[in-house]
């Protein structure tokens, strides 16, 4: 896809524009997250919005950008969590290139294939960072509180799939022709 | 597109990949191993205190934005007289309803000025203004931190007893490890002859474990463990920390498999003591 009907950029660099509006969109995408989805409270889980910021930018932007989306994302959710520092910023670029990797071949012709995405690649990533807490001791996230989050966590990420990525296709660009996937419906 | 360059694209890949993953291997390990745990609490706690006002504006602006969505979803189809009717029905239950929370919010307050087990240790009394921020941990947030006397490792205590402890603190708040988390661990007394055990958290909504209970020692459901008060432990002595729910014992076993649950009514919380105490160096 190519916003406002302009060609991809053929190197594919990302501009400082481009930085700007990734900076905008983990930013707004992590108020939310602290001021309004951290009180939605279910089983003692609530939804992660965070999670699907390297989801999104695997998915739209491929691999890389993925990965590096993700890190950063995961480096500014860390700073509001108790958890272990640079955790999530590990979870979010192994989702990222994850993601990017697997749906690149996709034809995105289906309108629910984001929200199929987003469902496997948060149930992923939970359990990528359940497993990564328990080597680095803390198995209760394994079994205390991995279970819960997945019940809460993957029906909100189908749902909230498509604006999410909406969102931050406006902020990631898309590669340049050789990263070319088939543009179609979907999410595009 | 020529075979050189897809080659040349992967192994960038992979560079990128590899950079970020070594890069948040390096952040957990600095911070894990204490070297860089300085500076990272400082930059965790300058994102809280930056983040703080934003957080009471989004607060402030989103709550007469939904009273007022309300209004208006649930006025356009009444007649005017209903309507006014109405508006002053609703006036008064809120004015209701506001004294009766203001009544609960004064109770909640006065039985934390009777906690008989404080003794003479100063305590900064905060509100609860956000529940656990991960879905991996047991923690709240409170609207008092380091400029009104809050600092780390505090014990914390509701109404009824032990709540949790500081692990997080900034200028305007701090955040609290509940009993309930898998990494609160807690020694404790009970019993007559003063039996010590460990309690340690389960997850939010699960009875707390009771270890390191020898076989066959003695004890009653609806038994109330307290702080040990050992040296260099993390809580002062005599708080209300569980009640013994169940208690089993196989042959073979060695110790006791027992569960308790929170005296704090932990899903409850408005109001908590911090109490400015440290444990011996």
């Amino acid at each position: 896809m190519t916003r406002s009907g302009a060609s991809p950029r053929v190197s594919g660099a990302l501009t400082t524009g481009d930085v700007a509006r990734s900076t905008i969109v983990i930013l707004v995408v992590l108020v939310v997250q602290n001021t309004v989805l951290d009180a939605v409270r279910v089983g003692g889980a609530h939804p992660d919005l965070m999670l699907l910021l390297p989801v999104a930018a695997g998915y739209r932007a491929g691999p890389d950008r993925g990965a590096v989306f993700g890190f950063f994302a995961g480096l500014v959710a860390d700073l509001f969590l108790p958890t272990p520092f640079g955790l999530s910023a590990l979870v979010g670029c192994l989702l990222g290139f994850a993601t990017g990797t697997a749906t690149r071949g996709l034809v995105r012709s289906s309108w629910w294939l984001p929200a199929v995405v987003a469902v496997a690649a948060t149930a992923a990533g939970m359990g990528a960072y359940a497993i990564l807490g328990a080597v680095l001791g803390d198995p209760g996230m394994l079994k205390a509180y991995l279970a819960p989050a997945l019940v809460v966590s993957t029906p909100f990420a189908a749902l909230a799939a498509v604006p999410v990525l909406r969102f931050v296709s406006w902020a990631v660009p898309e590669p340049g022709p050789s990263h070319h996937v088939p543009t179609g419906g979907g999410l595009r | 597109m020529p075979r050189r360059t897809r080659r040349a694209r992967r192994v960038r890949r992979g560079l990128t990949i590899g950079l970020l993953v070594v890069a948040s291997i390096a952040i957990i390990t600095l911070d894990y191993r204490g070297q860089a745990h300085g500076v990272i609490s400082g930059v965790k706690r300058d994102a809280h205190n930056a983040f703080a006002p934003i957080q009471r504006g989004v607060d402030a602006v989103a709550h007469p934005v939904g009273s007022f969505l309300s209004g208006a979803v649930h006025g356009g189809d009444l007649e005017a007289q209903n309507a006014k009717l109405r508006r002053e029905i609703g006036a008064l239950e809120q004015q209701t309803l506001m004294t009766q929370a203001t009544r609960n919010q004064l109770r909640a307050l006065q039985r934390l000025d009777q906690l008989p087990w404080l003794g003479g240790i100063p305590t900064v009394t905060a509100q609860v203004t956000a529940l656990n921020s991960s879905d991996f941990a047991a923690t709240v947030q409170l609207d008092k931190g380091s400029t009104n006397g809050v600092a780390l490792d505090m014990p914390v205590v509701g109404g009824a007893g032990l709540v949790g402890q500081v692990i997080e603190v900034w200028s305007s708040g701090c955040t609290v490890r509940l009993v309930t988390d898998v990494d609160s661990s807690i020694g404790v007394r009970f019993g007559s002859g003063g039996n010590l055990a460990l309690v340690e958290g389960s997850g939010l909504g699960r009875p707390l474990a009771v270890n390191l209970v020898a076989p066959g020692t003695a004890l009653h459901r609806g038994e109330i463990l307290t702080t040990s008060g050992l040296q260099h432990a993390q809580y002062p002595a005599d708080i209300p920390v569980a009640r013994i729910t169940s208690d089993s014992s196989t042959p073979s076993a060695t110790q006791e498999s027992v569960s308790a649950q929170p005296v704090a009514n932990l899903s409850d919380l408005e109001y908590v003591d911090v109490l400015q105490w440290s444990s011996a160096p």
